[in-house]
């Protein structure tokens, strides 16, 4: 009787102890881990940053507009990977006021080298061809509420207080066309001639909203499979070209210089699936 | 029989630490969030932020204080009072922000924001911990960056300490400190009117007078400002002007069909909310609904509703009018104008 009782009462606490933890152990998880490289390249020369306001201009559009870059940055999440054979891994998701917490997502920073490396760990084993990821912070990282780390303005997020959301990809440089004349406000300046896309939007809760919705989800083919094994770490060096962006959406830097609003940033939101592309891919 | 017994106690903590909503054995509940029998499901994300008194307390504390402004001279609570439901007074139809700058907007009452799914006149924000971000940043409000506040609060002599009890945190971050003004913020349920008694059959009566007002509201004026909040939360032209100088909610969806539209407000409390509309109009709330009488001006987005065939607006002789206030008076909730838990203590 007594033996009946612990049983029971344990079953329940265990059963109470499950519904509470948000954390599930997934039977299928593995041990092994890939790298994903996102090396950012404007055309065909990786990306070189010049301070705001620089005139020396190393890049210049298909239509011949010269111009340098600053500031390049966006998030990326949700990121997934196939296999020919079934195999599959998802990231795991978490918003979380507490900074170690977060999960999932990531600030790339052509700035800071190291934001360029995501390390994926936990990987079953076994072959992967495929890479998928999403651009942005879609609706279930907003709608978490306050987060921290990478996710907290306060520390360096891009965040859109009005309406309210994160800036997915925000490009910053200078062009010869751009008609920005110099400001002085409290605490900032803005360089003459600088340019400054920002693009964001997440919202489209309702079908009958007129929202546009800018989160992107880009999927790569790796070219070959790769194998994940806990003695195998293969690395993606996937490449983000801004030249695609600003052409495919046919950038005029005398018309477009100052982007942040959603339906502005919708034509170069369009062009992100068409701007990464594998490079290769190590074993 | 020992391991009995502590397997037992431990369903107990694990029962009490997840379930929030079981109130039994909670000796004080007000710091415990309760739905009202009569009100929706809440929207905001209890599971991410549960609501403690340390939490609530410093969330009070934090929206009191007007080291949060830039030069110090602008608190939450500068243009959010209690005695008009958290909603500016009537003096400040605009709000006065750092520098005595005006506002642009009215600023609404912060009742039962536990409740919405959008905040603000263009609904801009979808969540209520990114909403005192935008009167914190504002240049025309609080105007001091997240980062100057997180620096201020850390070099504090009471706050890291309150943090640190609240939250168990050792350095203070943005998004700890928009928790603890949520758990302030979705705490301010006003559910106790004397028609929210009536409803709920607490042994409170409607006058006659008041009866027909809220036979006439539901005839006329349901269509937006539906269910238990007094709103459909939609937004809609109601014909101020045939001009927008504000944009409503074609700035957030940046849309022409949305130009010039607002939320319908909640109606809780409206009779000490003056002055109405976004853009503080009507002193009065015989003002507002003669607007809607005889006052609606045409526009391309104005709402279908008030477009009808013979005449623009909702046809209401001044009688049916001042019947429907008598009713709207109703909704006015003075236990929680009055409670204790919302108003300033230098005390924590």
């Amino acid at each position: 009787m007594k033996i009946f009782k612990y049983i029971l009462f344990s079953t329940l606490a265990v059963s109470l102890f499950s519904t509470c933890d948000d954390e599930k152990i997934d039977p299928e998880a593995g041990n092994g881990s890939f790298v994903v490289e996102f090396d950012n390249y404007v055309g065909s020369t990786d990306m070189q940053l010049d301070p705001a306001g620089s005139t020396d201009f190393r890049y210049a559009t298909a239509s011949g507009q010269q111009f340098n870059v600053s500031t390049f940055r966006y998030y990326i999440s949700n990121i997934k990977l196939e296999g020919p054979d079934g195999a599959m891994f998802e990231d795991e998701m978490n918003v979380s006021a507490n900074a170690d917490e977060v999960a999932g997502y990531y600030l790339v920073q052509e700035s800071e080298a190291s934001s360029q490396y995501i390390t994926l760990d936990n990987i079953p084993e076994g072959n992967y061809d495929k890479v998928t990821f999403t651009l942005g912070i879609a609706e279930e990282g907003v709608q978490q509420g306050a987060a921290g780390g990478i996710l907290d303005p306060a520390e360096g997020a891009w965040f859109w207080n009005w309406n309210a959301g994160y800036i997915s990809l925000g490009m910053e440089g200078t062009a010869a066309d751009s008609p920005q004349q110099k400001v002085e406000g409290d605490g900032f300046i803005i360089e003459p001639k600088t340019f400054s896309l920002h693009v964001g939007g997440w919202k489209d809760v309702d079908p009958d909203d007129n929202f546009v919705n800018n989160i992107k989800t880009v999927t790569l083919d790796l070219g070959s499979a790769v194998t994940v094994s806990d003695k195998l770490k293969p690395e993606a060096h996937i490449v983000f070209d801004m030249l695609k962006i600003l052409d495919g959406a046919s950038v005029d830097f005398s018309q477009t210089y100052a982007v942040h609003a959603p339906r502005l940033g919708a034509p170069l939101a369009e062009e992100i699936p068409n701007a990464f592309i594998v490079d290769h891919v190590h074993q | 029989m020992w391991a009995g017994k502590s397997v037992w106690l431990a369903c107990l903590f694990f029962l009490f630490s997840c379930q929030s909503d079981d109130l039994e054995g909670i000796a004080d509940k007000s710091y415990v969030f309760v739905k009202p029998p009569n009100f929706p499901e809440p929207t905001y994300t209890f599971d991410n932020n549960p609501i403690t008194e340390k939490g609530f307390k410093l969330g009070r504390k934090l929206f009191f204080d007007p080291l949060l402004s830039r030069d110090g001279s602008v608190s939450c609570n500068s243009c959010h009072i209690q005695a008009t439901a958290f909603a500016d007074g009537q003096q400040h139809p605009m709000s006065i922000g750092v520098d005595n700058q005006q506002g642009i907007r009215n600023a609404p009452s912060l009742t039962n924001l536990a409740f919405m799914r959008e905040f603000f006149w263009d609904g801009g924000v979808t969540h209520l911990d990114f909403v005192p971000t935008n009167a914190l940043e504002n240049e025309l409000e609080m105007d001091e960056s997240l980062g100057n506040i997180v620096d201020k609060l850390n070099q504090h002599t009471e706050y890291p300490a309150l943090f640190k009890e609240a939250f168990s945190i050792d350095t203070i971050t943005s998004p700890y400190m928009l928790h603890a003004f949520s758990q302030f913020l979705v705490m301010m349920v006003s559910a106790n009117s004397k028609y929210d008694k009536y409803m709920r059959n607490e042994g409170e009566e409607l006058t006659n007078e008041e009866l027909e007002g809220l036979r006439l509201f539901e005839e006329k004026c349901t269509a937006c400002h539906d269910g238990t909040l007094f709103s459909d939360f939609s937004y809609r032209n109601n014909g101020l002007s045939a001009t927008f100088s504000d944009e409503g909610r074609a700035r957030i969806t940046e849309h022409p069909a949305d130009q010039g539209k607002f939320r319908v407000p909640s109606l809780r409390n409206v009779a000490r909310t003056a002055p109405y509309m976004h853009s503080a109009r009507f002193q009065t709330l015989e003002q507002a609904l003669q607007h809607y009488a005889i006052g609606v001006v045409d526009s391309p987005t104005l709402d279908p509703l008030l477009k009808n065939e013979r005449q623009r607006g909702i046809p209401m002789t001044e009688e049916e009018q001042s019947k429907i206030i008598s009713f709207l008076r109703t909704l006015n909730d003075y236990e929680f104008v009055a409670d204790q838990r919302f108003m300033n203590t230098s005390n924590p």
